[in-house]
C-alpha cells in the first residue's frame, strides 16, 4: 500500500464502503466507474479517497478491489483459485526451524515449528475443499469445451501436488519423532496428532476428488468422441450411403422409446355422471362455444345458494303446497275439504302424508282462508282405526269452496 | 388405495403420467419437480416396487446414465419408417452441435440467439443449419428455435427461462448421445469406431 495505513484504518474504510466493497467483490471486472459513482451509497470524494489509499484501482475505466482484499475474503469463504503453493512454502519454513532447533533447543523455534504445522494443517484443508468446489463448478458452468478439459487436466495436476506435499509432511513428521519427544511438549503432541489425522482424511478425500476428475474428464471426452462420430455419420449421410455403409436402420430399429414407437399416452373416456356435474357443464359449455352449438348453451349454471337455503327451502316448499291445494280444491265441488284433503293424492316427492298431518293441514287451511271458504256450521263423521286398532270416530265441521252466487251475495 | 397395498411412492401417478408420454425423466430437470421424481425412481427400493408394478400393465422402466423413460414389454417396435427420419434429422442436428465451437453437452444451458449468431458468422455452419429439414421457418433464428422446441418436445432440452429464451440440455441428451455412438461405421476396417470408443484416461 503507497500509504501507511493502520487495521483500524482499513478496517473502517472498508466498513464505510461495505456495499461498495461487496458489488465489487460479487461482481469482479465488470464495474464502471460511472456505474460505481452512480450508486447512492459513494461519493466522488469517497471514491477518490479510496483509490487513494489503494483499496480500489481503476484500469481502462473498470474499477476492481486491491486483490490483497479480494483474497482475503476468498481466503476466508474457502473460494478462489487453489494455489498449494504456499504449502511448499510452509514445509519449507518448518524444516528450516527444525534444522534450527537441532542445532539450539530454543523455545522461539519450537514456536515456529508448532506455527507451521497448523498453518500446513489448516491450509492443506481448505485447499482441498477450494479444489473440490472448483471441480464442480468448472465441470458444470464452464462453456468452453477445450478449456474445461484443460481447467480439469490443471485440477488433476494440482492434486498430484498437494499429494505429494502430504507425502512430504508426512515424511518430515516420521522423522523429526524423536525429536519432538525429546520436547516433552503437550501442545506439541496435540498438533501432530491432529495434523496426522487431517493427513490421513484429506488423503481419501482427495483419491474422491480424483475420481471426480477422472469421471467428468471421460464424460466429456466421451461426449466429445461421440460428437466426432456424429460428424462422420453426418458425412456418410450425406453421401447418401447411411442405410448402407452403417447398421443405422438396425439400431433405430431396437430403439424402444415409448415417443419414437408411436405409442400415445392412454386416453379415458369422460364419465356420464361427471357431465351432469358442474364441472361437466363449464365443459360441456366450452365445447358448445367451440362448435357453436346454441342449444346447449341455454342452460346456465344455477346461481349460488344462500348459506340458509335448507331452512328457507322447506318452509317455501309447504307454503307454496296449501296454496295450491286450496286453489285446487276451490276449483272443484264434488267433494268437501275434509274428504277432499283425505282423498287428496299429494305429489311422490312428499312422501307418505298420514292421517294426522292430513287433519293438521285441514285445521290450518280452515284458519287461514277463511274468506274464500262456505262454512256450513254442519257437522259430519269420519269412522277410522288408531294404531292400536280403536276404532274412532270424528267429528268434522263441512266445509265446502265459496260458490260464486255466496260471494257476490257476500260482497 | 392400491398405494398403499403395493407400497408405492405417493408421486407414481406423477412418474407414469410423465413416462407414459413418452418423456424421459431426467436427474438435472427442474420443472414439475423432475430432479424430485428422478430420486424417487433412483431409489432401489421404490425402483423395484414400480417395475413390478408397471410391467403387469406391460410398461418396463429403462435405466440410463442419470434418466428413465418406459418402453412396452412384449411388444414389437414399430414405426420404422418414422423413426428413420426421426434419427437422421437427429443426426443432423447433432452435427450441427458437434462442430459449433461453444460445444452444447449435459447441463449446459443456451438461448437459440447465440446459436444462431455462431451459425450466422459461420458459413459452414450457416451451410448446416440450412440444410437440416424444418416444416415453417424461414430465418436462421427461427429454425434454431424450432430445433430447440422439436428437442424440448422429445424432453432432452428444458425450457428453463421463457422471458429469455434459455434452455438447458438435460441427463436425457446421453439416450441420443447413446443411440449414434451404438451405431458402427462399417468402413476400412472398424478399427475407426473402436478408437473412437475407447475411454482414454483410467
Amino acid at each position: 500500500m503507497s500509504l501507511q495505513v493502520n487495521v483500524k484504518d482499513l478496517l473502517s474504510n472498508l466498513y464505510h464502503n461495505r456495499g461498495v466493497v461487496e458489488l465489487l467483490f460479487g461482481q469482479r471486472d465488470h464495474v464502471t466507474v460511472n456505474e460505481l459513482l452512480g450508486r447512492d451509497d459513494i461519493t466522488e470524494e469517497q471514491y477518490r479517497k479510496l483509490v487513494s489509499l489503494d483499496i480500489l484501482y481503476e484500469y481502462e475505466n473498470v474499477v476492481s478491489l486491491n486483490d490483497a482484499v479480494v483474497a482475503m475474503f476468498e481466503d476466508f469463504m474457502e473460494i478462489g483459485e487453489v494455489t498449494p503453493g504456499f504449502i511448499n512454502d510452509y514445509i519449507n519454513e518448518l524444516k528450516r526451524h527444525i534444522r534450527f532447533y537441532q542445532e539450539a533447543r530454543e523455545m522461539r523455534f519450537l514456536r515456529s515449528i508448532k506455527k507451521y504445522l497448523k498453518r500446513i494443517n489448516t491450509t492443506l484443508t481448505r485447499e482441498i475443499i477450494k479444489l473440490q468446489k472448483n471441480v464442480d463448478d468448472t465441470y458444470k458452468n464452464e462453456s468452453n469445451y477445450r478449456i474445461k478439459l484443460q481447467k480439469l487436466e490443471d485440477y488433476r495436476e494440482k492434486r498430484d501436488t498437494i499429494i505429494e506435499f502430504i507425502r512430504q509432511t508426512t515424511s518430515i513428521v516420521d522423522e523429526t519423532r524423536n525429536l519432538f519427544n525429546i520436547t516433552n511438549d503437550t501442545e506439541l503432541f496435540g498438533i501432530v496428532s491432529a495434523l496426522k489425522a487431517s493427513l490421513i482424511e484429506n488423503l481419501d478425500f482427495l483419491i474422491e476428488i480424483q475420481t471426480d476428475i477422472t469421471d467428468f474428464i471421460n464424460k466429456i471426452q466421451y461426449q466429445l468422441d461421440v460428437y466426432k462420430k456424429a460428424q462422420r455419420l453426418k458425412e456418410v449421410k450425406d453421401h447418401g450411403t447411411l442405410h448402407y455403409k452403417t447398421n443405422f436402420r438396425e439400431v433405430v430399429s431396437n430403439i424402444n422409446t415409448l415417443k419414437y414407437n408411436g405409442h400415445k399416452t392412454p386416453k379415458t373416456k369422460i364419465p356420464i355422471d361427471f357431465l351432469y356435474s358442474d364441472d361437466g357443464h363449464v365443459l360441456c359449455k366450452r365445447i358448445a362455444e367451440k362448435y357453436k352449438i346454441t342449444r346447449l348453451m341455454v342452460r346456465g349454471l344455477a346461481d349460488k345458494m344462500a348459506g340458509n337455503f335448507k331452512d328457507k327451502g322447506l318452509e317455501q316448499q309447504i307454503k307454496l303446497d296449501t296454496e295450491k291445494l286450496v286453489e285446487r280444491f276451490l276449483n272443484q265441488s264434488k267433494l268437501n275439504l275434509f274428504e277432499y284433503l283425505m282423498d287428496y293424492k299429494f305429489p311422490k316427492a312428499i312422501g307418505n302424508v298420514t292421517f294426522e298431518e292430513r287433519l293438521s293441514l285441514f285445521v290450518e287451511i280452515a284458519m287461514e282462508y277463511q274468506n274464500k271458504l262456505d262454512f256450513k256450521y254442519r257437522l259430519q263423521y269420519h269412522d277410522y282405526e288408531a294404531e292400536n286398532k280403536v276404532k274412532k270416530r270424528l267429528g268434522y265441521t263441512l266445509i265446502w269452496p265459496l260458490k260464486e252466487k255466496n260471494k257476490k251475495q257476500q260482497a | 388405495m392400491e398405494e398403499t397395498n403395493f407400497n408405492l411412492p405417493k408421486q407414481t401417478h406423477e412418474i407414469f403420467a410423465i413416462m407414459a408420454r413418452g418423456a424421459f425423466i431426467s436427474s438435472n430437470g427442474s420443472r414439475d419437480g423432475m430432479n424430485r421424481l428422478y430420486d424417487v425412481i433412483n431409489n432401489p427400493e421404490n425402483f423395484d416396487r414400480l417395475q413390478a408394478y408397471f410391467n403387469v400393465i406391460r410398461y418396463n422402466i429403462e435405466r440410463g446414465n442419470n434418466f428413465f423413460y418406459f418402453s412396452k414389454l412384449n411388444e414389437p417396435n414399430s414405426e420404422l419408417e418414422k423413426k428413420l427420419e426421426r434419427f437422421e434429422r437427429y443426426i443432423d442436428i447433432i452435427d450441427l452441435f458437434a462442430s459449433m465451437d461453444n460445444k452444447i453437452g449435459i447441463g449446459s444451458r443456451f438461448r437459440p440467439s447465440e446459436i444462431a449468431e455462431e451459425c450466422n458468422a459461420n458459413v459452414r455452419l450457416k451451410q448446416k443449419l440450412q440444410k437440416i429439414p424444418l416444416y415453417r421457418s424461414e430465418t436462421l433464428h427461427n429454425k434454431v428455435r424450432e430445433i430447440c422446441e422439436l428437442m424440448s418436445r422429445d424432453s432432452y432440452l428444458e425450457l428453463e427461462d421463457e422471458k429469455s429464451e434459455s434452455y438447458k440440455v438435460l441427463d436425457s441428451y446421453n439416450y441420443l448421445l447413446d443411440v449414434i455412438n451404438s451405431i458402427a461405421i462399417y468402413e476400412e476396417g472398424t478399427s475407426a469406431s473402436d478408437d473412437n470408443q475407447a475411454i482414454i484416461y483410467n
